[in-house]
């Protein structure tokens, strides 16, 4: 059976693409069959770490014009990971960045449609984990992949704006929609988080990633397939397993 | 006639009754309504589907996931009664978010795509 996870957060920069990359690396480097998709069509990641070559993207996909399967690209081969490696991008052009903004809501509804439509797909296909790498708050395309998810991963970090901004969106989108979450702390500053916790906001906190400068600079590399003894790629292997055992 | 038989059989003469009850509904709310003439249907997006109240977000939602269906197939994956779907559907038509349409005896629902 086929699980999506959607990683999504309250504010911006909390870490999202990069935990959704490395989760992915790391399923696939397990053996699993992982699909990473970026839905974060405003402001693209994806794009920038794999540099692609690629003539349909994720946007033809929610648009209805392309079907999934070829929307996505196998990069298996090129990370030599254990099970299939898919990534699906959106297309960082800002007139096609600029064209979705305007999308009226009979298109994101339909969107919404396109995105279960590709899930169903890509169960299909023997894709066993897809991640969507969402962009940060009340988006569409965030909360459409939201609502296409088993689980929500919630990247928290230690600003009380963020955690403000999380007990909002539990409350007014996650637990209305009936998703199962948990949450991760990226970025922490032990004298700023206090005493870890087990719960907040009655959901688990599966991980607690410090703050660390050479995730930072090496933003260029997956560190779960190039430098799997790193605490950050230990810590995500960590969130992998638990996510395997609490809510798989 | 056993009992199971007889139980049966009243079980679906009753479902008959509300398909033919759907039907008739159905021909009422697709009769054209001049109040609102002119008025673009409802599309149901996601922040629309937010913000219906918690059984017609669970229903709606449901149709989202399997698609066009009837109200027993809807019913199925709410673990709801089929009566108890079909009137949360019906109201879901009624808002112009859901269109219902007839393929032979059955009445199927899917998501309106105006």
């Amino acid at each position: 059976m086929t699980f999506a996870l959607a990683v999504h957060s309250s504010k911006g920069g909390t870490g999202k693409t990069s935990i959704a990359v490395n989760l992915a690396a790391a399923y696939a480097l397990d053996g699993k069959n992982v699909c990473l998709l970026d839905v974060d069509i405003r402001g693209p990641s994806l794009c920038s770490i794999f540099k692609p070559d690629t003539y349909f993207w994720i946007n033809d996909m929610l648009s209805g014009d392309r079907e999934i399967k070829d929307t996505i690209h196998d990069v298996s081969e090129r990370f030599g990971t254990k099970g299939k490696f898919f990534v699906g991008y959106s297309n960082p052009d800002i007139n096609q960045i600029r064209e979705l903004a305007r999308k009226d809501r009979s298109w994101q509804s339909n969107a919404l449609k396109n995105i279960i439509k590709g899930k169903k797909e890509l169960s299909g296909k023997n894709i066993d984990v897809i991640i969507f790498d969402t962009s940060p708050g009340v988006e569409y395309e965030s909360i459409n992949a939201v609502a296409a998810s088993d689980i929500v991963l919630i990247v928290h970090n230690s600003s009380i704006a963020c955690h403000n901004c999380t007990d909002q969106l539990i409350k007014g989108i996650y637990s209305p929609l009936n998703k199962q979450c948990a949450i991760v702390d990226n970025m922490c500053h032990p004298n700023v988080l206090g005493p870890s916790e087990e719960k907040r906001f009655g959901i688990n906190v599966i991980a607690q990633i410090p703050c660390m400068c050479n995730v930072a600079t090496r933003n260029n590399e997956i560190l779960s397939l190039t430098d799997p003894d790193h605490v950050f790629s230990k810590a995500i292997c960590s969130m992998k397993n638990k996510i395997e055992d609490f809510y798989m | 006639m056993s009992e199971k038989e007889l139980l049966e059989e009243i079980l679906e003469n009753l479902q008959q009754m509300n398909e033919k009850l759907d039907s008739f509904i159905g021909k009422k709310e697709t009769a054209p309504d001049q109040s609102k003439k002119g008025n673009i249907a409802e599309s149901l997006d996601i922040m629309t589907l937010l913000s219906l109240p918690d059984h017609l977000r669970t229903t709606a939602t449901t149709l989202f996931e399997i698609g066009p269906a009837t109200a027993e197939e809807v019913s199925k994956v709410t673990l709801k009664e089929r009566a108890v779907e079909s009137n949360y559907l019906n109201q879901l038509v009624r808002m112009e978010h859901v269109e219902k349409y007839r393929e032979g005896r059955k009445v199927y629902f899917r998501i309106n795509e105006k």
